[in-house]
């Protein structure tokens, strides 16, 4: 096999796993015939080894893995990180409105509002699309994480309602500066005192994400529960 | 059903015979049980063999690194053939009866 291909391929391995076996895999791919069946081979196992580690000798020591993250600060993983996820997702949404304002209407005091059609409205529909979809998104990679590692739901459901409360509460605002065509600002805020009277006045809004969000998890557990039972 | 794979077992019984590297196994399992592992099936479960202490790595020969079969890896490979022997039997006893 080509050098470079066997050095790029073995570099798809986790860096615990490479220390110990990289030097050796790498020659091992180096030497054989190589092809395209070996090679999607070898990333197939790069994938499985990055999802179910082999945990051999240090590997199992190590404090910076996912796992033991998991393990070790179970808040940190399903109670803050998806707030900061969405957080990260609501960025791109805002920075994606933003480049539509100014590719599309760059005369209006305003993205909100107004009719619009064609490739304008395409693209201002699916940033709908992703911005009300982005909680739903960010819990289900939650509830995915958590599947996997097997942690107590209570982290989940916190991290859950976190992100409900977060995606009900969000309010985007868009605004000009003073002077005719100026810059344009994207702002948004999760205000305590709005976000409360928001969950108040839409709690379908807040529910109907948690619910969407809940969901796989509670089919996982209930087909855990059936599979216990039988 | 194709051939018969469970690669780490594919493995023990491979090394059962003598110490092997890679290439050595791969081509010993082909004669074994009619299965190719690729490169990245043999050392997942090489990964796996070695955490268990079933095998473990003998001196580098210039750039190959052979495995050898440790005692717990034999026992080990013993108990699962004698379950697949047993199943066999089952199986095939059940066959005749039909």
């Amino acid at each position: 096999m080509n050098p470079k291909l066997a050095h790029l391929l073995m570099r798809l391995y986790p860096r615990l796993w490479r220390e110990r076996y990289g030097a050796e895999f790498e020659a091992f791919l180096q030497s054989r015939q190589g092809g395209l069946r070996e090679s999607a081979n070898v990333v197939c196992s790069a994938l499985h080894e990055r999802i179910s580690p082999t945990r051999e000798g240090a590997m199992d020591q190590d404090s910076r893995s996912f796992q033991a993250w998991c393990v070790r600060a179970p808040w940190a993983i399903f109670g803050l990180a998806p707030i900061f996820l969405l957080a990260m997702a609501y960025f791109v949404a805002c920075l994606y409105l933003w480049s539509g304002w100014k590719m599309f209407l760059p005369g209006a005091d305003t993205p909100f509002g107004g009719p619009i059609y064609g490739i304008r409205n395409i693209y201002f529909q699916a940033g709908k699309f992703y911005y009300f979809g982005a909680p739903v998104l960010v819990g289900w990679t939650t509830a995915l994480m958590a599947v996997r590692q097997r942690v107590k739901s209570v982290w989940l459901v916190v991290g859950l309602i976190l992100v409900a409360w977060m995606g009900s509460a969000a309010q985007i605002h868009a605004s000009r500066t003073a002077v005719h065509g100026g810059f344009g600002h994207i702002s948004m805020d999760f205000p305590l005192s709005a976000s409360l009277q928001s969950v108040y006045q839409s709690p379908l809004h807040a529910l109907t994400i948690l619910s969407l969000t809940v969901l796989p998890y509670l089919i996982w557990l209930v087909q855990k529960n059936q599979s216990r039972s039988v | 059903m194709g051939h018969y794979s469970d690669p780490p077992l594919l493995v023990l019984a491979s090394l059962a015979n003598g110490p092997k590297h890679g290439h050595s196994m791969i081509e010993d399992i082909v004669r074994l049980s009619g299965t190719r592992l690729g490169p990245g099936t043999l050392y997942g479960a090489i990964s796996r063999l070695e955490r268990k202490g079933w095998i473990e790595p003998l001196r580098p020969v210039e750039r190959r690194q052979p495995y050898r079969i440790t005692a717990e890896g034999l026992l080990a490979l013993r108990a699962k053939l004698t379950t697949l022997q047993q199943f066999t039997k089952a199986g095939l006893k059940r066959l005749e009866a039909l």
